[in-house]
């Protein structure tokens, strides 16, 4: 299967300033490379401040690396021309609530997004947004809702619809799932695993919940102060840690 | 087909819905909301309101007290000043000058503010300080000595207080919109509009000011004191309106002669003068508790 | 010796739109050396259970309940500066997020001298100071911080959260109390932090016999540190046992499901297999279901839920459900 993402020696430094007149370089992301096919899941894991969400904003293109390459479907894309790119990849917040304007109903969001990066009729969008929350389990009415009137799941669901609207094949889930109850991580999770089935949907999961990554990602990659430690198959890496920070992390779920 | 209501809720309601919700439910807030729409109302309509030509010299009836006095006239619901002009109608033209004019210059202010808090809230680094702190050069001199300065370059005036006022006021509109739009830019639902493909143009009007537009009220209700005040202050220093224009600053200036005879032509325009102020105040304060309740829920 | 032997305990709230019971007659006990955890999602009124103990409730709320003991005397009758008196002797309570639950404008030394109480300390009024700081190092090493100097000199916002959750810890077992509460300690810390606070904790337990409430939603975590176990949804208590046993066999469908929707439980569910999941959504405080509240989202509902099933007891194993699952092996 041909590769949708291919990631190679990425790397981003920050100048953060310290004192009045000196500033130092903060090394977040150092010589990173990975792959993720279509219909495949990969989940990089790390404490904050390893460079998981630097990962995110780069492939996302809301920062530009400093040097590396970023391959979306077999092309070097600018990540930073979204209309061009958010065909392909989506990302999904950590805080569903935040994340969507409080003062638009869902419906007119939805049309927003559709308007901004595609060129479909009004009759069209108007499909697309009814077929896109059928997708979801969410009903029609939910379109004349505000974001304040719906549940912690239900949000999670919205932003999720934001997301594909656009019918990528990539989606980035930015701790989008930490926050959740269990039994609703449970039918998200449900709902993503789906999706993956029906349509050949690739993640890249950004998470710290190794229990999770155990049953849903295809590969892990283990992130420590921007290092890449481990990367391979989630059963590799989980049984057969290589560096030892990745084994205190291995350890530390068997409580 | 007929759209399904689902189930009516107090809270299911849109976010300025809610937000009337919560600010009727002061009852202060509401009455000084009231008592400014009237105010509001008078300034437009004036000219068909007056019972009396507001300007017209009545030697016959000088310092006529009002009419609930024993000396007074039931035609002359107020009194007359020593002029022999009928008070209620120079109070209710004053509306117009003091309040009306505070509200348009407030307004300009507002509009430059917006465009230039716009500009430096959009850009970075270099270029948005220089848009930020273009006007603070303004915020040096106080309000009332920048008009007398104006003044004293322009000659007196009421056009020539308004510039003076608006200049006064833009400072604080160009950081408060600026800082609205930085505060704005750092939320998750705008960076999710950039990766829907957004350009910056749609941003600032389709998701930034609908939502810092209530911020901007409150500045507006804020400002707005200040102005009415500052009219006031300068009609009565006889620098801004000039008689026999009927602005409640100058009508208290030409009557405080008489003060003792006749208490009422000093002390209603005055009392005009407090009501706007305290009806402008409330409705600030309402509507500030009024986002905090919908932000608490 | 029973601490805690709380029943029927109600907390309502007088809203416009009615009263509101946000936890509906709970029943809570602890004894001596426990460790026991309370397990509920977001809205099963967790939190308000532990806030209810420390007294620490705003006022709004109204608290009700057949049996408040602590250690034989019943709370709820004592007056306010008994109850104050008892409850900061003996209960202690460690919260969610550290760094916020610190004074950010005074030192951790500072915080951590003006915790213990004088009761503890030794020799006359001069000395004291002294005392407080040697006590305040003797508690850092306690908690397994080693480099006391540089801790005790910095503000909360220098620290990272796992070091200020141990410092929080220091700070509740100064005054030696025989109850910790444990309101989600660890969900803003690392996995590998995660670890070593549940280690300190048990540690605390076996050494010095204090008793533990653990408060969390995840399951997982709670299953592996505590010894009883008591399940909450809505407000209401479905389930409460050993922990072991409630695992192997759960009576109630929400435990039931809420042990299924982790994988780990499981070992023969397959990769990337369908979790189990109960539809629906928790509902809102202001439209909570009448009866049983799990009903509308319970596979087994029938008529019958819309009545509040009594509390049963099975051998220690205590659960709340009309139609209770028969005792299937979930090994």
């Amino acid at each position: 299967m041909s590769d949708l993402i291919e990631v190679r020696g990425l790397t981003k430094s920050y100048q953060k300033a310290r004192g009045m007149f000196s500033r130092h370089t903060v090394l977040a992301l150092s010589n990173v490379s990975f792959r993720l096919e279509a219909g495949q899941t990969l989940a990089i894991v790390g404490e904050t401040g390893s460079g998981k969400s630097t990962l995110a904003k780069l492939l996302v293109g809301i920062e530009q690396p400093d040097s590396g390459e970023i391959l979306l479907a077999g092309q070097q894309l600018n990540c930073a021309d979204y209309q061009k790119t958010n065909h392909l990849i989506r990302y999904i917040f950590q805080d569903a609530a935040r994340s969507l304007n409080p003062n638009q109903k869902i419906a007119d969001i939805l049309h927003d997004v559709l308007r901004y990066s595609t060129v479909l009729s009004v009759e069209q969008r108007e499909r697309k947004i009814a077929d896109t929350l059928k997708l979801l389990g969410l009903l029609n009415e939910h379109g004349n809702y505000y974001p304040h009137m719906f549940s912690g799941g239900q949000l999670q669901r919205v932003a999720l619809a934001r997301a594909l609207i656009l019918d990528p094949k990539i989606l980035i889930l930015d701790e989008a799932l930490t926050a959740l109850d269990p039994s609703l991580r449970a039918q998200i999770v449900n709902l993503l695993l789906e999706l993956q089935q029906k349509t050949g949907l690739a993640y890249l999961l950004i998470t710290n919940q190794l229990r999770l990554v155990r049953h849903i990602a295809d590969q892990t990659l283990v992130l420590h102060k921007g290092i890449s430690l481990d990367y391979g198959d989630t059963s590799a890496v989980f049984e057969n840690p290589q560096h030892e920070y990745s084994r205190k992390l291995m350890k530390s779920i068997e409580y | 087909m007929k759209k399904l209501r689902l189930y009516y809720e107090e809270h299911n309601k849109g976010p300025f819905k809610l937000l009337w919700k919560h600010f009727s439910q002061q009852h202060f807030a509401f009455f000084g909301f009231i008592m400014l729409l009237l105010l509001l109302s008078l300034a437009v309509l004036t000219p068909f309101l007056t019972p009396h030509d507001p300007y017209l010299q009545n030697s016959q009836l000088l310092l006529v007290p009002p009419s609930w006095q024993n000396s007074g006239l039931v035609s002359y619901p107020l009194g007359t000043d020593d002029l022999g002009r009928d008070l209620m109608s120079r109070l209710m033209a004053g509306a117009s000058y003091t309040f009306g004019l505070a509200v348009l210059a407030v307004l300009g202010s507002l509009l430059v503010g917006v465009i230039l808090g716009a500009l430096s809230g959009m850009s970075k680094g270099v270029k948005s300080s220089v848009f930020n702190h273009l006007l603070d050069l303004a915020l040096t001199i106080p309000s009332l000595l920048l008009a007398i300065v104006i003044v004293a370059v322009l000659g007196p005036g009421l056009m020539n207080t308004i510039w003076a006022i608006m200049l006064a006021l833009l400072p604080q509109f160009v950081h408060g919109v600026r800082n609205a739009i930085q505060q704005q830019l750092k939320q998750d639902y705008v960076t999710a509009y950039r990766l829907d493909g957004a350009s910056q143009r749609q941003l600032l009007l389709f998701v930034i000011f609908p939502n810092i537009w209530e911020q901007l009220v409150l500045m507006f209700t804020m400002a707005l004191s200040t102005a009415v005040l500052d009219i006031a202050a300068l009609g009565f220093l006889s620098i801004g309106a000039q008689s026999p224009t009927a602005e409640w600053g100058s009508m208290i200036a030409d009557s405080l002669d008489s003060i003792y005879l006749a208490p009422w032509t000093v002390a209603l325009p005055g009392l005009m003068i407090f009501i706007t102020v305290l009806a402008v105040n409330l409705v600030g304060d309402g509507i500030r508790v009024a986002m905090k309740k919908r932000r608490e829920n | 010796m029973q601490l805690l032997d709380i029943r029927n305990l109600t907390l309502e709230l007088s809203t416009p739109d009615g009263v509101i019971r946000a936890v509906d007659r709970v029943n809570l006990s602890l004894r001596e050396g426990e460790v026991r955890g309370l397990v509920g999602e977001s809205g099963s009124g967790k939190s308000l259970i532990a806030k209810a103990i420390m007294g620490v409730l705003h006022e709004r709320w109204k608290v009700s309940a057949d049996r408040f003991n602590w250690c034989g005397q019943d709370l709820l009758r004592l007056p306010y500066h008994e109850q104050r008196r008892i409850i900061s002797r003996d209960i202690a309570m460690i919260y969610q997020e550290p760094s916020r639950s610190m004074d950010p404008t005074s030192t951790i030394g500072e915080q951590l001298a003006e915790s213990i109480p004088d009761h503890l300390l030794e020799g006359s009024w001069w000395q004291r100071g002294s005392q407080r700081k040697k006590r305040a190092i003797a508690l850092l090493h306690k908690v397994g911080i080693r480099d006391h100097a540089a801790v005790l000199s910095s503000y909360p916002y220098q620290l990272s959260e796992g070091v200020c959750q141990k410092i929080m810890i220091a700070m509740a077992i100064a005054k030696n109390p025989k109850l910790l509460i444990a309101d989600e300690p660890t969900t803003a810390l690392e996995s590998t932090t995660q670890a070593q606070l549940f280690r300190l904790l048990a540690s605390f337990n076996q050494l010095k016999g204090t008793s533990i409430l653990l408060i969390s939603h995840e399951l997982e975590s709670v299953a592996r540190n505590t010894d009883t176990l008591s399940v909450l949804y809505c407000g209401q208590l479905v389930e409460a046992g050993d922990t072991a046993t409630l695992l192997k066999h759960p009576l109630h469908p929400y435990t039931n499901a809420l042990i299924k929707s982790v994988p780990e439980f499981q070992p023969d569910l397959g990769f990337k297999q369908q979790l189990y999941a109960l539809h629906g959504s928790i509902p809102t405080l202001q439209h909570l279901p009448i009866g049983c509240r799990l009903g509308p989202r319970c596979p087994n509902a029938r008529k019958e839920c819309v009545k509040t099933p009594l509390f049963e007891r099975q051998q220690n194993h205590y659960f709340s459900c009309h139609f209770p699952l028969s005792g299937k092996d979930h090994e």
